[in-house]
């Protein structure tokens, strides 16, 4: 009878390298298409004219006025989501600033690509719709500000479902990304032969982003 | 096969490199998604400089010339940093600047006609600076935009990253793709990651 090969148990420090790097690349495939949006478009927005010409010429605006029905017993949100809900309308409600015309009620709706400026006359309960629509660029540079919050802006908070899956996925893809720095960083450290040029690499990173994060503003210009 | 030490090696050393600047752009991430800077919002300090002397073309000048003269007026006041943008009100012969740093934002007020600058700096943290780096360049006020040292290294850097993450994700992919043991869970893993991807980008523009 011939003797079954010898298995040798793994350590729990190999178990541990083993599974880290497991954790390396497949947090790296599932984040592969995200990771790539948010670089490229954050290409797009660090060269401003790039394709801007493209982008302004293929703006498209529209605009067309609606009889609605006011409920005028909610809030402005829901007030908002009923007049959203009568136009057909879907996307992130913006508020723009507090209006002194109590006969009015304005707000914006935007999603990536799409910008809808709605204007309800509340006298006459008619709504004017502007619609401006943007080419791919526009949506993909969208893409990558599209939060539904805005710094010192308490007005604004998320109020559509799709933002708020939006903005998880941009914390889910951050936070992905750090773990494959931290797994990337223990697997050079178990590579025992690489280390040299490896601490020359870490190195060189760190003493940049030292210097722009703490050192500009101590010692720069 | 004589491919895969090389790009191997590549992939770690490159990635090591990036990986302090992926740190800055995805701590960032948290804050913008979130709209919260932790230690952004302490008091200015202010000052009051009388008997500024100012070029005699800062009022007339436009774009570029006038970013040069004004930081010729802010080199003598002390203040460094990119100008964010330039407000001018001519009826006061007035400017209002905003000029930050990574950490550091001041807002200076320029009175040509009396001759005196208002200063307030505001230390804003480690947070903000990171902030700050992630958003720059930007799209904004691209004419004026890399009117200091640190900001046009960062562009450069900032694009670097791109590149070397692009390269780092490629030699990734082909680095899983050989060891076969690991491509069932991957393949389906990459299916799911795209089909997120697809429905929540669907979703946001159909």
């Amino acid at each position: 009878m011939p003797s079954s090969p010898e298995v040798t148990p793994l350590t729990p420090t190999r178990r541990f390298a083993k599974w880290n790097a497991r954790t390396h690349y497949y947090l790296g495939l599932y984040f592969l298409f995200f990771i790539w949006l948010f670089a490229i478009t954050g290409l797009l927005l660090n060269h401003g004219m790039w394709g801007m010409a493209d982008f302004q010429r293929s703006r498209t605006t529209s605009k067309s006025e609606h009889r609605v029905i006011l409920s005028r017993s909610g809030t402005p949100l829901t007030e908002a989501r009923d007049l959203m809900r009568q136009l057909e309308i879907e996307g992130e409600i913006q508020w723009l600033g507090t209006t002194s015309n109590a006969g009015r009620f304005d707000f914006r709706v935007a999603r990536p690509g799409i910008q809808t400026e709605v204007r309800v006359d509340l006298n006459t309960a008619t709504a004017t719709v502007e619609r401006t629509q943007q080419n791919t660029l526009g949506i993909a540079r969208a893409l990558h500000l599209f939060t539904g919050v805005r710094m010192n802006d308490p007005k604004n908070n998320r109020d559509w479902l799709v933002t708020t899956l939006w903005a998880l996925s941009m914390d889910a893809v951050a936070a992905g990304l750090l773990v494959m720095v931290a797994s990337g960083i223990w697997i050079w450290l178990q590579t025992d032969h690489k280390r040299g040029f490896g601490l020359i690499a870490l190195g060189a990173g760190i003493v940049c982003c030292a210097w722009f994060v703490v050192g500009v503003s101590l010692f720069g210009n | 096969m004589s491919a895969y030490p090389t790009l191997r090696n590549l992939h770690l050393n490159v990635g090591l490199f990036l990986s302090p600047f992926i740190v800055i752009f995805s701590v960032s991430v948290f804050f913008l998604v979130h709209s919260w800077i932790p230690g952004a919002k302490q008091a200015p300090a202010t000052r009051i400089v009388t008997d500024v002397v100012f070029p005699e073309n800062v009022e007339s000048a436009k774009g570029h010339e006038q970013i040069a003269a004004l930081r010729s007026v802010l080199d003598r006041l002390n203040v460094r940093g990119e100008i964010g943008f330039v407000r001018y009100i001519p009826r006061d012969r007035r400017f209002v600047l905003p000029v930050t740093q990574p950490g550091r934002q001041t807002a200076v007020e320029l009175n040509v006609g009396a001759r005196t600058a208002s200063i307030a700096t505001n230390a804003t943290g480690i947070a903000d600076a990171m902030v700050y780096l992630h958003k720059m360049p930007g799209p904004h006020n691209v004419a004026i935009r890399g009117n200091t040292f640190h900001v046009q290294v960062w562009r450069w850097l900032a694009d670097a990253t791109v590149y070397l993450l692009l390269f780092v994700s490629v030699s990734g992919i082909y680095l899983w793709a050989v060891l076969k043991a690991d491509r069932r869970v991957g393949l389906s893993l990459l299916a799911a990651g795209a089909l997120s991807f697809g429905g929540l980008i669907y979703a946001l523009i159909a």
